[in-house]
């Protein structure tokens, strides 16, 4: 066998021809084997952008699967703990799966063109768990990372732009719809969805249109204060809008190295996405019910008020009798909200029933000194920003 | 919805009987559905030759069994006629193999004391259900334990004798003990038989101890031929379950398990005929168990994976030759004829019959198991159980079924010259004709490999132990449980009991 032993050198997504352009600090990072920027002028101003105007972020090296087969709805519905039998088509769900045990492996979502057609979009890449999965279904799980560009589009004015590149009616299209267009002369599917908490989209379509994508919406959004953001940007959306995130607020279950660090969707907050009703099986139905029948939960993942405007990234949470109860997993100064807020694993009953009387202790960096503050933080819906544009239908439209 | 009986008992092979009857003693109403359209399964004349002896333990809790054994002495063949016969008694085999090396039979009771001895401390977890770690529970501690405490009380010195062979190949062992490659070859064999394992493969040491706990604790004194054959015992068997009014319906093959609430209700036969009961067990293979009865959308994943994963390829195959006479084996006596004959003259040759097998490939020089039927009667008979004869070998059993047979004769020809003039009939049961007519995947003896990562708590797989399903009321008391394969009837005995605790 010839095999090549040099360093292969993390790939390019189709933009990367627009997005090194765009790119005025170089920086970038390795993300599912892409290098993709973390920021491409300050921060602070691509998240400005997102909750101002319209933000554009390359999603590409998200993991994409398609799943296609006679069985592809049973199956879908067979892999996730959410009841997806009566999805409709052009929809999309919100989902987790777990392992037999029933933790969390990861999130994502999952698009029904039709019954025997779907596309999953997650974080960690899981081909051979959907292909050990599909044992006695008809299906076949086909990975499509690479063969699929994708395009964040997200804010107050991404709409319009979206309307201005040629997508019409988008207004219409409610949340979690998807929509298939042809613009410019090639098929982009359109799904309102996003990691931003706020009005967005998100855009599919054949890497070869990558290019011609990127520059017609750059296009079009001139005027409506566009600009492409980075990682360390979405970040911060992402925590104001509480979204979770595999492997930073909980661990995935296949990357744990301990087993007590893997967490059950209840320990994490997404016991709302478990349908032990569900007809069928699933996998980690049994676990599941298992714990929820037992009540046997050990932690759980809250929103956090935080007294005070310094940031309590990595902070430990205490009780009032300073003991230890938990860990702060994502934190940030939220200029939208003027709050300080947090998304924190607690030690059950913190967070469940003990929501007042904790403290975080903070360590803010000063200038090589530390300063170190007690704050009292209260526990809160982790929807920190969920502005009414976000679900509006007709969506908000700026010339 | 009914329940009709208490228990359903998938197959009636002799473990789902022995199963039936327990739980029928204890006044369960036990239905057995069999496919096949007798009982018995793999306990059969054209699958079985030679078994070790029911335990005591299995007979008395179906309150007698009234089967007559008869002991079999194991007669290494050679080409030269210098063949070696040993009896499983010290003295007599120590005084047999001197004829050939003494320092062979002093070696050979050394070898076989502490063989015994390290066969004794894994026999009382062999018997009993295997602990299963993720219950946390003290019995299960307790049973862990225990297997320490009888390992670590052979002494020190044994002890640490027991770690370094427990992952050993038999080809090592026996090379530094003996200088007789006959004897070697014989003991090889039997380490090797029914496994895809070569005397090579690392973990053939522990499947000759697994051999030797269910064979009285020894290497050639617990193989037994039963009195009237395969038959007589399936239907003492039948006859007990008559008496405790166990129910079997034959021809009636079980598609799948219905299930309720995530729980095992009842059967679904392929007839479309549903019955009900509390619990249901299955005495197929772990495979047809997961994925035929329970099915891959009942699984998690992680289960699916293990299944899939579980290694069942059987390597045995049995052909059955009629004679019109009784062949002459060069320089066997009649003893050496009523014995069990083994064609395996040394370790290489064995290790040259495997290594074809690793690539699903088939040896035209296999090893042989032979036993010589009615040898004073008109219609004599061969058996002979032919090994590495690979499950889906890649030569296709159809195309080459013909000169395989032919070259097994062409082997035993050069042991008894006449054979060829003697033959009336030949009948050939290859592994796939097992999977196929027997329903067991891979049609392999002991419904998955008997090995390190498939045995005890690990068998068949991890989360399945303790002949529980993944799926409430679903239980498993075949081969594929523990301790494995062979006429012991403890997988069924243990499923029973297992039964019994969760009622």
């Amino acid at each position: 066998m010839n095999r090549d032993l040099r360093f292969t050198a993390l790939k390019k997504t189709p933009f990367h021809s627009r997005t090194s352009l765009a790119s005025r600090t170089n920086k970038y990072y390795n993300w599912n084997g892409f290098t993709v920027p973390t920021e491409y002028s300050t921060t602070e101003l691509e998240y400005t952008a997102a909750r101002n105007g319209t933000s554009v972020m390359d999603l590409t090296p998200m993991c994409k699967y398609m799943i296609n087969g006679s069985d592809a709805n049973r199956f879908v519905d067979y892999l996730v703990t959410r009841d997806l039998s009566q999805m409709e088509d052009n929809t999309v769900a919100y989902i987790i799966w777990c392992n037999e045990d029933g933790k969390v492996m990861d999130d994502g979502t999952i698009f029904k063109f039709s019954d025997t057609k779907f596309m999953l979009c997650c974080a960690v890449k899981i081909y051979n768990w959907l292909h050990d999965s599909a044992e006695g279904f008809d299906v076949s799980c086909e990975d499509a990372t690479d063969t699929t560009a994708a395009l964040a589009i997200q804010g107050p004015t991404s709409c319009s732009t979206l309307k201005n590149y040629g997508a019409d009616d988008l207004e219409l299209l409610k949340p979690f719809g998807m929509k298939q267009y042809n613009i410019n002369g090639y098929d982009v599917l359109i799904s309102r969805t996003g990691f931003t908490g706020d009005l967005g989209y998100e855009l599919w379509t054949n890497p070869a249109n990558a290019e011609n994508m990127w520059d017609s919406i750059m296009e079009a959004g001139k005027e409506l204060k566009i600009r492409p953001f980075g990682m360390h940007a979405l970040e911060m959306t992402r925590i104001e809008a509480g979204f979770i995130q595999t492997n930073t607020d909980f661990m995935a279950a296949e990357d744990s190295l301990r087993p007590v660090r893997m967490r059950s969707p209840y320990e994490i907050g997404m016991g709302w996405l478990v349908h032990l009703n569900k007809e069928s099986y699933f996998v980690g139905k049994r676990a599941l019910k298992k714990e929820k029948e037992t009540g046997n939960s050990e932690r759980c993942l809250v929103g956090l008020d935080i007294d005070g405007d310094k940031p309590a990234v990595g902070s430990v949470i205490y009780n009032e009798k300073k003991e230890d109860i938990g860990i702060v997993t994502a934190a940030m100064w939220s200029p939208t909200m003027k709050r300080n807020v947090a998304l924190a694993s607690l030690k059950r009953p913190y967070g469940i029933k003990i929501k007042e009387n904790i403290f975080a202790e903070i360590y803010h960096p000063e200038e090589l000194e530390y300063k170190k503050i007690w704050a009292k933080c209260k526990v809160v819906k982790r929807q920190f920003f969920s502005p009414e544009r976000r679900n509006k239908v007709p969506a908000d439209l700026y010339e | 919805m009914s329940d009709n009986y208490d228990v359903i008992v998938i197959g009636a092979g002799h473990n789902g009987l022995v199963c039936a009857n327990i739980l029928a003693k204890k006044n369960r109403k036990v239905l057995i559905c069999e496919a096949r359209d007798n009982c018995g399964g793999l306990l059969e004349e054209s699958i079985t030759n030679f078994v070790p002896q029911i335990p005591m333990s299995v007979s008395s809790s179906l309150g007698g069994l009234p089967v007559k054994y008869k002991a079999k002495s194991s007669i290494a063949l050679s080409e030269s006629g210098q063949h070696i016969r040993l009896v499983g008694n010290q003295h007599i085999d120590h005084k047999v193999i001197s004829g050939f090396s003494s320092k062979d039979a002093d070696r050979y009771v050394e070898f076989h004391d502490k063989m015994s001895s390290f066969s004794k401390a894994l026999g009382s977890f062999m018997m009993a259900s295997p602990p299963r770690i993720m219950n946390n529970t003290f019995s299960d501690y307790f049973k862990l334990f225990k297997l320490g405490m009888n390992v670590r009380m052979l002494g020190k010195k044994k002890f640490n004798e027991f770690a370094r062979m427990i992952g050993l190949n038999i080809a090592d062992e026996l090379e530094d003990n003996f200088e007789n490659t006959l004897l070697q070859g014989l003991i090889a064999h039997d380490a090797v038989l029914g496994s895809n394992l070569g005397p090579r493969s690392p973990g053939s040491l522990i499947n000759l101890l697994f051999r030797m706990a269910t064979h009285d604790n020894s290497i050639f004194g617990g193989i037994y031929e039963i009195d009237g054959g395969s038959k007589a015992f399936v239907d003492t068997l039948l006859d007990i379950s008559n008496k405790n009014k166990v129910e079997i319906k034959t021809s009636s093959s079980v598609k799948r398990c219905i299930t309720e609430n995530d729980k095992a209700v009842g059967v679904e036969l392929h007839n479309g005929e549903k019955i009900y009961a509390k619990k249901i067990i299955s005495n197929a293979d772990p495979r047809s168990t997961y994925f035929s009865l329970l099915g891959t959308e009942n699984l998690d994943t992680d289960v699916k994976r293990r299944i899939k994963h579980h290694r069942s390829k059987g390597k045995v195959a049995k052909l059955s030759l009629s004679l019109n006479k009784q062949p002459e084996f060069i320089n066997c006596d009649k003893d050496d004829l009523e014995s069990r004959m083994v064609i395996a003259p040394s370790i290489d040759y064995i290790e040259e019959a495997f290594n074809p097998s690793k690539f699903d490939k088939l040896s035209m020089e296999p090893i042989l198991e032979m036993k010589l039927k009615n040898s004073d009667q008109s219609n004599p008979a061969l058996d002979i159980q032919v090994q590495y004869a690979s499950y889906g070998a890649q030569e296709g059993w159809d195309n080459i079924k013909d000169n395989y047979v032919d070259a097994v004769i062409k082997l035993i020809e050069k042991y008894a010259p006449d054979i060829q003039s003697c033959i009336e009939t030949k009948a050939i049961v290859t592994p796939d004709d097992i999977e196929k007519n027997f329903h067991v995947t891979g049609g392999h003896w002991h419904h998955g490999e008997i090995q390190i990562d498939q045995l005890f708590m690990l068998r068949p797989i991890p989360g399945a132990s303790q002949y529980r399903t993944h799926l409430d009321g679903l239980y498993m008391c075949g081969a594929g449980t523990h301790p494995g394969g062979g006429l012991t009837g403890i997988p069924g005995r243990n499923a029973a009991q297992a039964i019994l605790e969760d009622a």
